[in-house]
């Protein structure tokens, strides 16, 4: 290790009784200077439909397609789909959708041709959109793009706690395992490289089958999944993430019968405010527009 | 240590000598063999634990059947018992089972270690056929690897007293050593590949504390990682021996030879100098 360097110690943490002041202690932006706007709620949209899924799982597209357009509606005040999307991106964009391939809970490719539809409704030429996971910092749309659209499922995660909105850009880094001390918390500082800082337009957590516990290599069982059939739809990607995992958190209670924390907890989602200013992760600060079907909503 | 590669268990001889049938359940065509680079396109971020504690290979074989869910087994060939033994620690959830070594069983899941290996068998979806196909695979797979191997010696210096054994945690890395209990940001302890470390609970007459046990190569590197420590973590330690910590609970540390302890949010201060002094009289 290097003499002299910062070190971020327990004893810290426990000094400050919350992430609040360790963006100054590791030299980061302080959270009012990156965020002035966060002062304000944020806006989150959560759409669910029991007939997205009929009784095997299989997923209706044309409802997913209109629970999206609900959604988009909702969230930019707007009166159809073409003009919500049109408030996020210009003809001029080059837009990369973020997803996730993990194959066990992929993000649903008719939620990713619903997206590309409706970029080019909005008038994105098709040559200047690209959806990847993996392949980001290879792909030439990713690596020339001004905009993205973040979308991925939710789900519990082996070193992160959740596999978030936020944590869905770790592929952005060439060095995801550099991130995962204390349970991922610093994943905000992805948000903030130059390859990705301010482009996100839009973020969609897919609460269709939510995996909300999970155990082993593969850290999957369809036993810990359930037909929640929802979308979680937002601009600020933190309270989209934290919207989420209050309702995995509510999940977990009922499923176990008794307080069950997400383990390990998700950290990255406090920090990406107090630490990192990308949003807010307090319900306090999150103005949730429910849509749809309210049957065991959980929040 | 077991380094020696008996011929009848390696990974390959495993699958051959592997049943094709469990119950309803039948063995896909061809098993699936993963190395330390590709193990991540199978098992995703996970894959760096089992990286973390050696893995030399790992064999993936899947049962199918009509009417059930997948049963998946997983076979990593850890190159030592001791790693084996480690990455079982890992997650220490679950009910305990008479299989190999040492096992566990969790809704959907049973693992266990014997040997070199480490063995993981799951199910997308639990039923009281795929429970007792699990059992029965498990037991088959522990028979056909023949021999067993010692835990890590380094076990053997934890004072007996209070210890809560199936809290602890045998590892090598930094990463690993923050996902069980957070210490740093950096590597401040200055571990890896060459360093074997055991975190345990410790439970005297209602008193919890954790005990951490680092073997380093050689005195120097010892040495050099509690100055590192103290500077970082404990810098008041040289003066007053235990110190009390931000949230009033007690930490102490100390070195011989090359070996390097540190007690950690022990509830009292008696507790955490009588661990110190008991381990360091250990070793």
């Amino acid at each position: 290790m290097e003499a002299g360097k910062k070190v971020i110690t327990r004893r810290d943490f426990i000094r400050v009784g919350s992430c609040l002041t360790m963006g100054s202690l590791m030299g980061l932006p302080l959270i009012g200077s990156v965020s002035a706007k966060k002062s304000e709620k944020s806006r989150v949209v959560l759409i669910r439909d029991k007939n997205v899924l009929d009784s095997r799982g299989q997923l209706s597209e044309s409802v997913l397609q209109n629970m999206l357009d609900r959604a988009m509606t909702a969230l930019t005040d707007t009166p159809d789909p073409v003009s919500a999307w049109k408030q996020l991106v210009t003809p001029a964009d080059i837009v990369g959708i973020k997803t996730n391939v993990w194959h066990h809970l992929p993000t649903p490719e008719p939620l990713e041709v619903a997206i590309l539809n409706h970029l080019l409704d909005a008038g994105v030429k098709k040559e200047n959109i690209s959806a990847d996971d993996r392949g980001v910092l290879q792909d030439s749309v990713f690596q020339r793009s001004t905009a993205l659209i973040n979308v991925r499922p939710m789900r519990t995660h082996h070193w992160s706690g959740l596999g978030t909105l936020l944590k869905n850009y770790i592929m952005f880094v060439p060095n995801p395992w550099m991130y995962h001390g204390n349970s991922c918390e610093k994943l905000g500082a992805i948000w903030q490289l130059p390859h990705v800082v301010g482009k996100t337009r839009l973020n969609i957590l897919v609460m269709l089958t939510p995996l909300f516990h999970g155990a082993g290599p593969h850290h999957f069982s369809s036993r810990y999944m359930w037909p929640y059939s929802g979308l979680i739809v937002s601009r600020d990607p933190v309270a989209a993430d934290a919207t989420g995992a209050r309702i995995i958190q509510a999940k977990r209670n009922i499923f176990f019968g008794s307080e069950k924390p997400i383990s390990p907890p998700a950290l990255h989602i406090a920090a990406a405010n107090t630490r990192f200013g990308l949003g807010n992760s307090r319900a306090d600060q999150i103005q949730l527009i429910r849509l749809g079907w309210e049957e065991d909503i959980l929040i | 240590m077991i380094m020696q590669k008996s011929h009848a268990e390696q990974l390959d001889a495993l699958s051959a000598a592997l049943p094709s049938q469990i119950g309803i359940w039948t063995a896909e065509p061809k098993d699936r063999m993963y190395d330390r680079e590709t193990i991540f396109r199978y098992i995703d971020g996970a894959g760096e634990v089992y990286r973390a504690y050696n893995m030399r290979s790992c064999l993936s074989r899947r049962y199918t059947s009509p009417n059930a869910p997948a049963i998946v087994l997983d076979i990593f060939d850890m190159g030592t018992s001791e790693d084996a033994f480690g990455v079982f620690t890992h997650d220490r959830d679950g009910r305990a089972v008479d299989v190999g070594q040492g096992a566990l069983y969790r809704p959907g899941w049973l693992s266990f270690w014997k040997g070199r290996f480490f063995v993981s068998i799951y199910i997308e979806e639990e039923t009281e056929g795929a429970k007792e196909a699990i059992s029965d695979l498990s037991r088959v797979v522990a028979s056909l690897i023949k021999d067993r191997g010692p835990k890590p010696g380094l076990l053997l210096k934890l004072p007996p007293e209070g210890l809560q054994s199936r809290s602890i945690r045998y590892l090598h890395h930094h990463t690993l050593l923050n996902y069980h209990f957070y210490l740093a940001d950096e590597n401040i302890l200055n571990l890896g590949q060459q360093t074997d470390a055991v975190l345990a609970v410790y439970q005297r007459s209602g008193k919890r504390a954790h005990l951490l046990l680092v073997s380093y190569p050689n005195v120097e590197e010892a040495a050099e990682a509690h100055k590192t420590l103290l500077h970082h973590y404990l810098p008041e330690a040289e003066s007053t021996g235990a110190v009390v910590v931000e949230d009033g609970k007690w930490s102490a540390t100390g070195r011989k030879n090359k070996f390097l302890t540190v007690i950690l949010e022990a509830d009292t201060r008696p507790l955490a100098e009588n661990l110190l002094r008991e381990v360091l009289a250990a070793l």
